[in-house]
Order: structure tokens, then C-alpha cells, then sequence
């Protein structure tokens, strides 16, 4: 094959896909894959998740196990969002060597359901006493901490709310009398902070909105004392696309994370044992004789082993990486077009042209590779595709038991964190939908395009 | 000459399986010889707690016999490739040792008790998603055969293609999350209510517990059936004796029974339960998502309690299935196709 040629089939081959809806609308969700591929640098909301999802400090930010935030369009209770505070004003005073930094956070509350935390992050080095306190739109104002800490060089401090300042607002629901029963177990800080002083405040809270001005004052004692950054971080009940599962980890950002592990898995796998798997067969059928009967013994023995159960007890014993499962089941999966391709073959080797190559002394080598393999490209093509979802399902299942490669963020392994998380039972849809979703979509993308191509070489298959 | 083939045919399955247990044996000897040498200690230690008013030096030499004794006894002694064949032996001839953790109802250590307690849950659910999956998806290739092209054909084609990909277990996790535990119509688990209930109502407690898994298999299954039935009946549909049976004016309905699926039926049959034995092997993980306590399930467990002799003793047993599917599927093939007993080569 010339090519020129190579150009003039792919040129009449995609004339008919043109006609098939269902392989263009695969080619677009491939395409939109590809996509994400390429820059999810860019569409990542946390930028280091690939290389610390399971590192926990990176994301203890964010809020456990909130729902996505469109989901605030659905129901009649606004639940708050996650957000970082405009820090509104900076004052720094001078009493002798000892300089207070005074800052003021202004939060717009509109929502009916309190956040879940606040977060003050400072940088800087040395020591200082932070105090912090909030001054609600009724008027009220609750001292929320005071406390001397200590800033390490390159270090931050960090101070969430909802834990340290449990029994200061305790305090403040004692000075109002207005306790009715509320205990530190029953407590949650961020609902008090954000209601409506009332009877039995806790057990229903309603809401108070408005806007609150969080004070944070830092007082420095020595000359050497200083404060580089601060922040302020609302860590609301619903965030980003697709909500955070229960160790606050952004499970789109892990849904994009998985996007090119499953790309990778599933073509790597399909291309190799596909490749296997058509030379063997083409090979067998040439070769023929006692080379043929061997070959088809071997592929028997290949075919009675049941892959996942034998992959499970492998990925058990030798916790493999992602690279060596993808091997394992290359081994696995390069038996499927072995039958098809045998009868092709046979069908192709009585041709006259393959005996004129023989008759002109052609080896056996550039017979099989230069004249009958060709021929069978397409067909190769048109499996690869539809060995994609296959490979990309066992890794998942191979996950979902544990026995991933745990340097790596893939679907199986945001549904196995699901699974042992309990989202099912909390009812966490946002964790448990999303991950196999995209799976099924990728499997759906492949199997469009596949059955596609499988359709126009295939004739017998149209439609009369 | 049926019965030949069929001796052949499960001459030649016994072997693969041999081949295949002697390959397992190779590959995971030193992990279970490994757990092996963990046993003999613990035995021993448990044997030393009844041995008081000794010496140190009596005991020490009394733990090294006692040792020699059971490496003899389990052949640790002997060179590594008798001890393979040996593993190879005794896991065919289903001596596959003892648990590290897990225990059978009744208490049993024994790997094959834990096992074997496990296959029947597991054929019963299967089998039976097998069955309706089946029906519902040749019914509907036919369907789709007759009217190819039509709505009916291209939306479910569509179908096919939508949960070529989807994992099982994934629309299992769903539909427990909907069905028991947010509408709580069906249980979230396990295949009897605790306690199980007496006579008849154990019949239909099991059946309760069966539909949401048979569903979820069933929902994900059929469309493949019906696909592969739709190529299969087409491909017939366009032979030349179809042609000639219209021309002489045979109903059209008589036709596709009649003509068309003496023809399609053996590679239908045979297609499907291919698939679907593929299925069971792969759906293996689908019995942990539903508690299901078959041979998945007991997959999931031994991993969970990190028991290697329950792990290898059900692959074992899963493979022996496997194969024992594959090769019944080849002698249905045979009884519906004549012409393979004849020429022996598919």
C-alpha cells in the first residue's frame, strides 16, 4: 500500500461515516475528551490535585462532603457557597515596639443554611495573639478567639472557626440566656454565628442575613514580628461543579484528573492486544499445519481463563502499578479477535496474489506483514475501539476492591473512596454519579465510534 | 458420533483446566507458601502453650522437630518444582488448605467448605438474570430484526451503545442509593432477611432480595442480547433461500420463526451464554456492591481480611466453572449444529 492509497481509503471511509450519526456524535464526545485532555492545566480548580489527592492538608479548606453548588437552583433553602473574603480594610497602629495590624472581612450573608466553617490563614514569622470577632447585622458582636501562636518561617497559621471557637460562642448564648439547651455536642458554631438570636437557636436555626464584618486584630510584640499574607475563607455547604466528598477533596477536580488515566488505560490495552491478537491470528491461518494447531491450542488455553477473578488474585499478590496492570491485561484481552481474524486470514491467503508473492520467493515475514496484515487494519481499527470500555471497566473494578495503583487518580478509585465512604447510605449522589458517569460516557464514546466503523465494514449489517 | 465429541470436548476442558491451576501454581507458590510457614508457626506456638515444666533447651528442640516435622508433612522440605507439581495436585484434587480469617457457616476452616457453600448463591443469581436477560433480548432483537432501520431498531441500537461501557456494579451502587435507602422499596442487601423466615416465605423473601441485583444485570444485558440477535437474524435474513421462501409467498411472520431462526438459533444460544458466562466473570465484583454472599463477594472478603489461601482456593473454583461453562457451551453448540461434530474445528 502506497500512500496515495492509504489517503483514498481513508478519504472513501470517512465519505461513509459521514452517514452515521451515532460514530459523529462519538467522534464529538471523543473530541470533547481530548479536550480535557489537553488542557485540564487549565479547567482544574485545584491545580496540584493530580499530584496530592491524597495528601489531606491540601484540602482541608474546602467543606466535607458539600453538594455541588448548582443545586441552590433546585432547592427553596439556599445553602452557602464557598468563597473567599475581600478583605475590606487594613490598619496598622503603633504603641512603642508593639504594632497591632487590625483587618476587616466583610461577608454578605443571603443564604438560608449557615456555612459550614470560617478559615483565617496568616503568614509571616514569629509570635502574635490573634483576636478575632464578628460583628453580625443585629447588632451583636461575639468574641470568637484570643489566642498567642506562633508563625514559623515559610509556614502559615491556620485557624477554622467551627473548632476553636466552640466555647466562645457558648459563652455568648450564656450572656443572652439564650442556651435552651444547647451543649457543646450539640453545637455548630457557623449556625449560631449566622442566626437569628431566638429560642432554641440551635435546633432550628434561622438564618440572620445581612452583612457581617469579621474583625481580626494581630498584635506583635517584637520589631523581628511580621505578617506577610492573610486570607479569610468561607467554607460554604455546597462548592464547585460537582461538590467535595467527605475528606473535603473536589470531586470534579478528580473527575478530570481520572479523564487521561482512562484514555490512556483503555487505548494503551486495546492497541496492544488488538495488535497481538491480529498478527497472531493472521499468522496462525498463514502458517497453518502443526504451527497452526499449536497456536490455536495456546489461544485456547488463553481463552478459558476468566480475567478479572485471575487479575483480582494477581493485583493481590503483586500490587502492580498502573503500567503492569495495563500489561496483565494486554496478556488478557489480545485473545477477542483472534477467531475473526484466523477465518479472514484464510479467506485472504488463498488470494492469488499472496501465492504470485510466494512464487517470486517472498518470505513468510513480508507475506504476512506487507500483504495480508494490511488488509485487516481496518477491522483492527474498529475492535481497538470497542476494547476500550472493556479495559477501562476492569481497571475501575480492579479500583473499586482496592487493588488500583495508588499514585494515581482514576474513576474506580473515586468510587471505591464512595463506596467505603458510605454515599451510598448519606445519600451523596454528587460522589457516587459523576465518576461512574464519566466512565459509562467514555465507554459510550468508544462503542458510537466502534459500532460505527463496524457497521460500514460489516455491509451485511445495513439496513436493507 | 455426539458422544465421541462429547468426551473429546471434556478431555480437552480437564486439561486446560490442569494447565491453567499448574500455571496459578507457579505464579502464586511462594505468597501461599508463605502464609503456609505463618500457619506452621502459630500451630506450633498454640501446641507450645500446652507444654509446661520444660526446660528452654527442651522446647527449643522441641519447636525445631515439630517444625521439620510439618515442613515434611506440607513437602516445604522438598525441591521448589515437587512442591509446584505437589500445589498443582492437591489444588485439583480440591485439598486447597486451610483459611487464615474466614470461616464457613458452620464454622469451618477448610478453604473448599467456605467455597463451595458460596456456588449455589452464585449460579442462583446469575442464572436467573441470565434467563430473563435471555428472553427479553431475543424477544427484542427479533423485534428489531424485522422492522431493521426503523425507530423501534435505531433507539435501542442507540441503547446498546449507551451502556456498552457502564460498569454493573456502578448502576448497582445507584440503584441500592435510590431503591433501599432513599425509597426504601427493596433491601439493601444480602439474599434473606435475619432472621430467614420458615417454608414458603423464605421462597418469596429470597426472590425480594434476588430482584434488585437480577434487575440491574438484566437492565445492563439485554441490549447486547438484543444487538447480537438483531446481526445474527439480518445477516440470515438476506440468505438466498429467505428470498425464494417470499417469492413463493410464505407469511412473512412464518418466515422469520421458521425459516430464519433454524438457522440463527445455535450461534444465538451460543453467543449469548458466551457473553454471558463473560459476564459472571466479569459482574464478579457486582455480588460486594449487594452483599450478595456468592463467590464474588467472598472475593471482596478475603481481600478485606487479607486471607491468600480463600483467595487462591475461589479462583481455583472460578476457574474450573469458567471452563466448565465453556466446554457445556461447545456441546450445546454441538447438539444444535451438527456440523461441528463432524469436522471437530469451529
Amino acid at each position: 500500500m502506497r500512500l496515495g492509497d492509504i489517503k483514498n481509503s481513508i478519504k472513501d471511509f470517512w465519505k461513509e461515516f459521514r452517514k452515521v450519526k451515532s460514530g459523529l456524535l462519538g467522534l464529538v464526545l471523543l473530541g470533547l475528551f481530548l479536550f480535557i485532555l489537553f488542557f485540564e492545566p487549565l479547567l482544574l480548580p485545584f491545580s496540584e490535585a493530580n499530584k496530592r489527592w491524597k495528601d489531606i492538608t491540601y484540602w482541608e479548606d474546602n467543606p466535607a462532603s458539600a453538594a455541588p453548588e448548582w443545586i441552590n437552583l433546585f432547592t427553596s433553602k439556599k445553602r452557602a457557597v464557598s468563597q473567599e473574603l475581600e478583605e475590606s480594610r487594613l490598619e496598622e497602629k503603633n504603641a512603642g515596639t508593639v504594632r497591632i495590624i487590625e483587618e476587616t472581612f466583610v461577608y454578605d450573608y443571603r443564604y438560608d443554611v449557615a456555612p459550614s466553617d470560617l478559615i483565617f490563614k496568616a503568614s509571616g514569622s514569629g509570635n502574635v495573639t490573634v483576636i478575632m470577632s464578628v460583628e453580625r447585622p443585629d447588632g451583636q458582636k461575639i468574641d470568637l478567639m484570643r489566642k498567642p501562636m506562633e508563625i514559623q518561617e515559610g509556614k502559615e497559621i491556620r485557624i477554622a472557626i467551627d473548632k476553636t471557637s466552640k466555647s466562645d460562642v457558648l459563652n455568648f448564648l450564656k450572656k443572652l440566656n439564650a442556651l435552651n439547651g444547647v451543649t457543646t455536642q450539640t453545637l455548630k458554631t457557623t449556625d449560631i454565628i449566622f442566626s437569628k438570636i431566638e429560642n432554641s437557636v440551635s435546633f432550628t436555626p434561622d438564618p440572620l442575613k445581612g452583612e457581617y464584618r469579621i474583625l481580626v486584630s494581630m498584635i506583635l510584640q517584637k520589631e523581628s514580628d511580621r505578617i506577610d499574607s492573610t486570607s479569610m475563607k468561607v467554607a460554604g455547604r455546597v462548592q464547585g461543579i460537582l461538590g467535595t466528598d467527605n475528606s473535603k477533596r473536589d470531586i470534579w477536580s478528580g473527575v478530570l484528573a481520572g479523564v487521561k488515566w482512562a484514555l490512556l488505560i483503555g487505548l494503551l490495552t486495546a492497541v496492544i492486544s488488538v495488535s497481538i491478537g491480529v498478527i497472531y491470528g493472521v499468522m496462525s491461518a498463514y502458517l497453518g499445519g502443526w504451527k497452526d494447531s499449536l497456536m490455536q491450542r495456546i489461544f485456547e488455553i488463553f481463552i478459558s481463563v476468566p480475567l478479572l477473578p485471575v487479575l483480582i488474585v494477581m493485583s493481590a499478590v503483586f500490587k502492580p502499578s498502573i503500567w503492569v496492570i495495563i500489561l496483565i491485561m494486554s496478556i488478557f484481552y489480545w485473545v477477542g479477535p483472534v477467531k475473526t481474524v484466523r477465518s479472514m486470514g484464510l479467506q485472504i491467503k488463498e488470494e492469488t496474489y499472496i501465492e504470485a508473492s510466494r512464487a517470486l520467493g517472498a518470505s513468510n515475514a513480508r507475506i504476512i506483514f506487507k500483504h495480508m496484515v494490511p488488509l485487516l487494519v481496518p477491522y483492527a481499527f474498529a475492535s481497538m475501539a470497542l476494547y476500550v470500555p472493556g479495559a477501562i471497566v476492569v481497571e475501575a473494578t480492579l479500583s473499586l476492591l482496592g487493588l488500583g495503583d495508588p499514585t494515581i487518580v482514576t474513576w474506580g478509585q473515586l468510587l471505591q473512596d464512595a463506596h467505603s465512604g458510605g454515599a451510598m447510605l448519606s445519600g451523596m449522589w454528587w460522589w457516587v454519579v459523576p465518576p461512574g458517569l464519566a466512565i459509562a460516557l467514555m465507554g459510550m464514546t468508544f462503542a458510537f465510534v466502534g459500532f460505527a466503523m463496524d457497521k460500514i465494514l460489516n455491509p451485511k449489517l445495513k439496513t436493507r | 458420533m455426539f458422544w465421541k465429541y462429547v468426551l473429546k470436548r471434556v478431555f480437552y476442558g480437564i486439561l486446560i483446566y490442569i494447565v491453567l491451576v499448574f500455571i496459578f501454581s507457579v505464579l502464586f507458590n511462594s505468597v501461599m507458601e508463605q502464609t503456609l510457614r505463618a500457619q506452621i508457626e502459630e500451630e506450633i506456638r498454640a501446641e507450645m502453650m500446652g507444654l509446661d515444666s520444660r526446660s528452654t533447651q527442651q522446647i527449643q528442640s522441641f519447636v525445631e522437630n515439630r517444625r521439620l516435622e510439618k515442613y515434611s508433612q506440607y513437602r516445604l522440605d522438598k525441591p521448589i518444582f515437587e512442591r509446584i507439581i505437589w500445589r498443582t495436585w492437591s489444588t485439583l484434587t480440591l485439598n486447597l488448605g486451610k483459611s487464615t480469617a474466614i470461616r464457613s457457616a458452620a464454622g469451618d476452616r477448610d478453604v473448599w467448605a467456605i467455597v463451595s457453600e458460596k456456588i449455589p448463591r452464585t449460579l442462583l443469581l446469575f442464572s436467573t438474570a441470565m434467563l430473563v436477560d435471555i428472553v427479553i433480548g431475543i424477544w427484542l432483537g427479533l423485534k428489531k430484526a424485522q422492522k431493521a432501520g426503523k425507530f423501534l431498531d435505531k433507539s435501542t441500537s442507540v441503547g446498546t451503545m449507551i451502556v456498552f461501557g457502564m460498569p454493573s456494579w456502578w448502576l448497582g451502587m445507584i440503584l441500592i442509593m435510590f431503591f433501599a435507602y432513599t425509597i426504601k422499596i427493596f433491601p439493601s442487601g444480602n439474599f434473606h432477611s435475619t432472621p430467614p423466615p420458615e417454608g414458603i416465605a423464605y421462597f418469596f423473601d429470597l426472590i425480594y432480595h434476588l430482584a434488585l441485583p437480577v434487575l440491574t444485570l438484566v437492565v445492563l444485558g439485554f441490549w447486547g442480547r438484543a444487538f447480537l440477535t438483531r446481526n445474527i437474524v439480518l445477516g440470515v435474513l438476506q440468505e438466498d433461500y429467505i428470498m425464494a421462501a417470499r417469492a413463493r409467498g410464505i407469511p412473512e411472520r412464518k418466515i422469520l420463526y421458521g425459516h430464519t431462526m433454524r438457522t440463527a438459533a445455535p450461534p444465538i444460544v451460543t453467543m449469548s451464554l458466551l457473553a454471558l458466562l463473560a459476564s459472571v466473570s466479569g459482574n464478579i465484583v457486582f455480588e460486594g456492591i449487594f452483599s450478595w454472599p456468592g463467590m464474588g463477594n467472598l472475593f471482596w472478603f478475603a481481600l478485606q481480611q487479607n486471607d491468600v489461601p480463600v483467595l487462591m482456593g475461589n479462583l481455583a473454583v472460578t476457574t474450573g466453572l469458567y471452563i466448565s461453562g465453556l466446554v457445556i457451551l461447545d456441546l450445546i453448540y454441538g447438539l444444535l449444529d451438527p456440523r461441528i461434530k463432524v469436522g471437530g474445528k469451529a
